[in-house]
């Protein structure tokens, strides 16, 4: 019986992987693009040589990392919309504690890993203001999240524009780069930092074991699939709810200070780079499960890599790959919900 | 029309829910179907209604074999299924509801809807308005609704699944009636419960299922001990009063005043001993549901103090109530008591303390094992709490309340059970009080009330009786004070 | 099971925005023909095989390749196209091959930067990269250094100008950049020579030195005109910049350019010259005029963009990235390249030629034949050495920028601390 549903599970996911794949081949057709080559060009961009591969893990980490946080909160049943603000915020930690620190004595290494935690923090601490406004304001968090989304960007090009303005013409570029020293330490001949990888892997699997096997992981669940009876339990809902936004928020933090130390070296005006929104797709298509994060994720990043193929080698738009992820979730909450239709059925 | 159902078999997995059942309902009679929670009942008349398919059997109508694919199928046949939660669209108009699931036409005339309707209303005695909303209808009013909606479909057979849960009793009166003129026209009435007084008063002849067999059959007049019998497979009784030595003071009110958007509660005094079961009666949203949730710190009071064992516990929230032995468990069992999407182990291990940071999945394993058992909850440690049955979830929540305890309030602690599953509840709750605790508890069942309270306090609109001793009170007195005779002008106090 | 209904819709539409975000402007691209104004601009693109092997596999010795990052979609009616049309021309002119990559910023492409894409465009074959827009500036740098062997263009940089204030040493690379001053002057002329109000409106982008420097270049157009030509008293003429915040739009981040608009000419400002990325100005313009208000505009950057509300625009100053690219990429292709910073200007002999001149300006149909004499006057005292930048020249503050008949040097021009006296507007970001 178990092993039969499990199966069964599978096959909707493989069915909506296959609907949205149909779909996608629909648009490509239908705008006179040939799919398979398209497709073809997708994925020996992303696999094609150990650079591409390497480029690919670039875009897992942060990706990765905001996945993980969206699942804590998830997992208390709210809508994080917030996070492409929170990992912005971190970057900014992250990039005003760099700031601060560039010109002092201190070893490089323990100047990278304050200004990590600093972006943590401030992704925490803008995290909480979601948070705070829904459990006090009645602010629902999505549109709360929006709210501070703009005042992030906003924030951001002032700061770029304003204080931060570097010598010269102030520029889009961002801010000026940070000395190579302050860099995450990458793998040879590689932008991929091990460094960044390693926080990616060990968020995710500490989130795997908070949701699967703690008691918080637990109580949080019941304040996400009913608020009222998880009080009437005896947990500290909004608390916990409170919680779990800080939770993501740190981690949307930690995204965004992988931004400004191991990819951009700096702040620039869209740092956050969509990471808050995809992480939502991703989050949205394991459905609860962090054991499939990292791997829908790393799927996610290799779509990204790979179409930057398309308009070298096809002229074709790359934003293909977004259409496709967006199938992907798509389909996936439709199949599940004929899925459900199914089993009450029967 | 004359109702044939031959030898269905239908199996879930491994529970055999209907097992060979063969029934012959003749037109114009009102069949009883009996039956304690999971009996097979509902599973017997989703398959006549068409929600699911038997795995074997047949189903004839005025003697021609049909087959029924689906609950649309079902009514062109002329089968109608009234549910336990009447299923509408709330934020529409009635004839709006109406409307849809008819068939015929991409513009339905409205104008021959309302004239319909009006008509089989008055043929009924229903007075609905068309026009207006049906999430503004009450449970009672949704059923006549649905029924004429069913009517007007054509149903010539009509099934009731529990139809006199959550109606008022003025209610229950008119749907009866419109039950017997409708039987009286002809239609085949089957009417699914587990309330043996109702069937009694009602059925023309009555039917048990027992787990998922058919067990026996009875014709008017009916023998309740016998149907009892059969229902359980042995006889029950509710057991002689037991009334508990009050001991120490549980829970003291004094002067508390209450206010929310409807109603006002002032100046009310209580004193509650341990082992002590107080009974709160009166019609629905008089006043009785905000003062429990007072005593549990789920209502602020405007006024006076509430101290637990001579604490003062007035303005604290439900969990410093909690933490002090109060415990809380509200009617709406899946909406504010349990966890829909978690199982039974994952609802024991949330309702204990944390050992530690991570969860220890056999200890739990093990708990839940000996929760269900003692409990007797018909389920297993994985079983999620939205598949349970009514009664089953409410033996959940029992099951989930800690130890030691010092009160215990309870809204409908048994609403919508079984016989065995109240009297087992009772059992576990009267446990409780011999262990020190006291029970506060509403129920709109008045022989309930009285039964196992050894005081009751009546609400009427706000206004709230002084105790009475439940031996001395008979279901009539009580029932004249509910409806509001027989207080005193300055009674409340 | 409400909630949960509620927050499916929510998810539906948020992914319905993600796959419109993702093909909005881009998907429509290959139905509709990319470049309005010059039909045989995409003809290169065509007659290419569809599907090409990767360059690198083919020794391909014969065709030189050079590869462009293009900031927005190569189809946006605005900088990009500007920039993309300039490599049509110059596959045309040279029979070079291009090939691009566009959208290339961190919102439409997570986790990459310039320099990585760039990267990609050599693997691909290509032995110059270009680079063309100001986001790109720090990482056109690390590709240069990185990458010695291509050839770079930064467009509208200055890292390699011996004069600049960040110079720096990079022997591969090329900063190229129109003199849009010029285009500026005739824009803020046009202006001035049509309002009847005396009050111009400038909406600005972000604030910095460029941005700076083109909202005073278009004063500094329109205050001759309404003085030389006019005859009237400088002191009469209004000339505000309201600063959106961005280059475009961002709802709740930028102020709203519509409002912006509607703004200056509700408080009677009659012409509006755009400095922004999109076309607000124009269409506010438009609408107000068709209510029956006499309201123009002057948009920016891509030569068609008069097209969306022809009966208000007085014209449009655009860039010709063609010929500037054509000379510096046959130089990298012949093997004589070498670093230098270019600030191009105008052909005056005729600034609307394609193969010669950087910078140009397209009279739109709302220009009246006798501020159109002018304007043509006012071209030819350009092109004849008229300098307006040249001294009385005094800082929005009032401090002395330039003394009486001294002429700016470019570094003055280029980095403008403020905007001049005599106009309206933020000077610096706050």
């Amino acid at each position: 019986m178990m092993k039969n549903s499990r199966l069964a599970n599978i096959g909707f996911q493989l069915a909506a992987l296959v609907l949205a794949l149909l779909f996608t081949t629909l648009i490509l057709v239908a705008t006179g693009a040939p799919p398979l080559e398209a497709y073809k060009n997708i994925i020996l961009g992303s696999v094609s040589s150990l650079d591409k591969i390497s480029n690919v893990l670039v875009t897992w980490v942060p990706l990765l990392l905001a996945s993980a946080g969206l699942l804590i909160t998830f997992s208390a049943g709210l809508w994080n919309i917030g996070m492409e603000g929170q990992i912005t915020l971190g970057a900014i930690g992250t990039t005003w504690a760099l700031r601060l620190m560039q010109d002092s004595s201190l070893p490089p290494a323990l100047v990278i890993v304050l200004s990590i935690l600093a972006g943590m923090v401030m992704g925490a601490l803008w995290a909480s203001l979601a948070g705070a406004l829904k459990t006090f304001g009645g602010v629902n968090e999505i549109f709360g999240g929006l709210g501070l989304n703009f005042v992030a960007t906003a924030l951001t090009l002032w700061l770029i524009f304003g204080p931060w303005k570097r010598p010269g013409v102030g520029s889009m570029s961002g801010t000026e780069p940070f000395p190579e020293a302050l860099w995450l330490p990458m793998f040879p001949d590689s932008r991929l930092s091990p460094w960044a990888l390693v926080l990616a892997v060990v968020a995710i699997v500490i989130v795997y074991f908070m949701l699967q096997g703690t008691y918080f992981g637990l109580r949080l669940k019941a304040v996400g699939k009913n608020f009222r009876a998880a009080y009437m339990l005896g947990i500290p809902t909004w608390q916990y709810m409170m919680i779990s936004f800080m939770l993501c928020g740190a981690l949307a933090g930690a995204a965004g200070a992988v931004q400004v130390t191991a990819v951009y070296h700096r702040l620039i005006p869209s740092i956050s780079s969509g990471y808050g929104y995809l992480g939502l797709l991703v989050a949205m298509l394991v459905n609860y499960q962090a054991a499939w994060a990292a791997p829908v994720a790393l799927f996610f990043a290799a779509l990204n890599i790979g179409s930057i193929q398309l308009p070298i080698i096809l002229k074709l738009d790359s934003s293909l790959s977004g259409v496709l992820q967006g199938m992907l979730v798509l389909f996936v909450l439709m199949v599940e919900g004929v899925r459900q239709r199914l089993m009450r059925r029967s | 029309m004359k109702v044939e159902l031959h030898s269905i078999h239908k199996h879930f997995g491994k529970v055999h829910a209907n097992d060979d059942i063969t029934l012959n309902i003749p037109a114009g009679t009102i069949q009883g179907i009996l039956g304690e929670n999971g009996a097979g009942k509902s599973t017997l008349m989703k398959v006549l209604s068409g929600f699911i398919q038997a795995d074997s059997g047949d189903i004839l109508l005025d003697g021609k074999p049909i087959i029924i694919h689906s609950p649309a199928d079902a009514i062109k046949h002329g089968i109608g299924m009234l549910h336990q939660d009447p299923l509408d669209f709330p934020p529409m108009r009635i004839v709006d509801n109406f409307i849809l699931g008819a068939e015929g036409g991409l513009f339905p005339n409205r104008a021959v809807v309302v004239r319909d309707f009006k008509l089989l209303a008055e043929q009924y005695g229903f007075s609905i308005d068309p026009d207006s909303y049906v999430d503004a209808l009450t449970v009672g009013e949704r059923q006549q609704l649905e029924i004429l909606r069913l009517l007007w479909l054509g149903a010539r057979v009509l099934i009731l699944d529990e139809p006199t849960t959550g109606i008022s009793s003025s209610q229950k009166v008119k749907l009866f009636a419109t039950l017997r003129k409708l039987a009286a026209e002809g239609k085949t009435m089957i009417f699914v419960s587990h309330k043996l007084e109702d069937v009694e008063a009602l059925c023309h002849q009555a039917v048990v299922l027992r787990q998922g067999k058919l067990i026996g059959e009875m014709q008017k007049p009916f023998d309740p001990k016998k149907l009892v019998a059969m229902m359980f497979g042995k006889e029950i009784s509710l057991g002689a009063r037991q009334v508990a030595k009050p001991g120490e003071a549980i829970l003291s009110l004094q002067h508390v005043s209450l206010e929310d958007v409807r109603l006002k509660i002032k100046d009310v005094s209580l004193e509650v001993h341990a082992g002590e079961v107080i009974g709160l009666a009166g019609m629905e949203g008089s006043g009785q549901g905000p003062f429990l949730r007072a005593c549990a710190g789920l209502m602020r009071p405007v006024g006076g103090h509430v101290l637990l064992k001579g604490q003062d516990l007035t303005g604290k929230p439900y969990h410093a109530y909690k933490h002090h032995g109060v415990e809380f468990l509200p009617a709406s069992r899946l909406e504010e008591g349990l966890v829909p999407g978690l199982t039974l182990t994952e609802h024991f291990i949330l309702a204990e303390e944390p050992k530690g940071m991570f969860i220890d999945r056999e200890y739990g394993r093990k708990l839940a094992e000996e929760r269900i058992k003692s409990f007797n909850i018909k389920g297993t440690p994985v079983s999620t709490v939205e598949s349970l049955s009514g009664g089953n979830q409410q033996r959940a929540l029992l099951s989930l309340l800690n130890d030691p305890l010092s009160l215990v309030l309870i809204e409908h602690p048994t609403r919508g059970l079984d016989i065995e599953s109240v009297i087992y509840i009772w059992s576990k709750l009267k446990d409780r009080c011999r262990q020190g605790a006291a029970i506060l508890f509403i129920s709109s069942d008045l022989e309930e009330v009285l039964q196992y309270s050894d005081r009751v306090l009546v609400f009427f609109s706000g206004k709230v009786s002084e105790p009475l001793d439940a031996a001395q009170t008979s279901v009539e007195q009580l029932g004249q004070l509910i409806g509001g005779r027989g207080w005193p002008e300055k009674q409340a106090v | 099971m409400n909630r949960h209904t509620v927050l499916k819709v929510l998810g539906l539409l948020m992914i319905f925005m993600v796959v419109l975000s993702a093909c909005g402007t881009p998907t429509a691209a290959p139905v509709e023909p990319p470049a309005a104004t010059e039909p045989a601009a995409n003809e290169p693109a065509a007659t290419e095989p569809a599907a090409t092997e990767p360059a690198v596999t083919e020794p391909a010795a014969e065709q030189f390749v050079f590869g462009m990052l293009l900031v927005g979609p190569y189809n946006d009616h605005g900088y990009s196209q500007a920039h993309y049309e300039g490599g049509l021309y110059v596959e045309k002119m040279a029979g070079f091959k291009m090939i691009y990559i566009d959208k290339v910023n961190p919102a439409d492409r997570p986790g990459t930067t310039p320099a990585q894409l760039g990267e990609e465009l050599v693997a691909q074959g290509a032995k110059l990269v270009i680079f063309n827009s100001d986001d790109m500036k720090d990482s056109s740098t690390e590709f240069a250094k990185a990458h010695p062997e291509i050839q770079v263009i930064m467009a509208s940089g200055d890292q390699v100008w011996a004069d600049g204030k960040v110079k720096e040493d990079i022997p591969n690379m090329v900063n190229i950049m129109g003199r849009m001053e010029y285009g500026k002057m005739m824009a803020g002329c046009a202006a001035a020579l049509t309002t009847k109000t005396g009050q111009i409106g400038y909406l600005g982008p972000l604030i910095n030195d460029e941005t700076r420097r083109l909202a005073s270049s278009a004063y500094l157009g329109a205050k001759y005109c309404w003085t030389e030509y006019l005859g009237k008293d400088a002191a009469d003429l209004k000339f505000k910049v309201t600063w959106i915040g961005f280059w475009f739009n961002i709802p709740g981040v930028t102020s709203d350019p519509t409002q912006v608009a509607d703004e200056f000419i509700n408080s009677g400002y009659d012409v509006i010259i755009s400095g922004i990325d999109t076309t607000e100005g124009l269409t506010e313009a438009k609408k107000f005029a068709a209510e029956g208000k006499e309201v123009f505009a002057v948009p920016y950057d891509f030569i068609g963009s008069c097209e969306e509300g022809k009966e208000v625009c007085l014209g449009v100053p655009y860039f010709n990235w063609g010929p500037a690219y054509l000379k510096t990429i046959s130089t990298a292709a012949d093997g004589t390249y070498a670093s230098n910073f270019q600030w191009n200007g105008p052909d005056w002999a005729d600034i609307n030629n394609v193969d010669t001149s950087s910078v140009g300006f397209i009279k739109g149909n709302a220009l009246s034949a006798e501020a159109s004499a002018s304007l043509d006057e006012f071209i030819a005292a350009l092109a004849g050495g008229l300098n307006l930048w040249t001294g009385p020249i005094n800082l929005q503050d009032g401090t002395v920028y330039l003394a009486d008949g001294i002429v700016a040097t470019d570094q003055e021009i280029w980095y403008l601390p403020q905007l001049l006296e005599g106009m309206e507007g933020q000077s610096v970001q706050p």
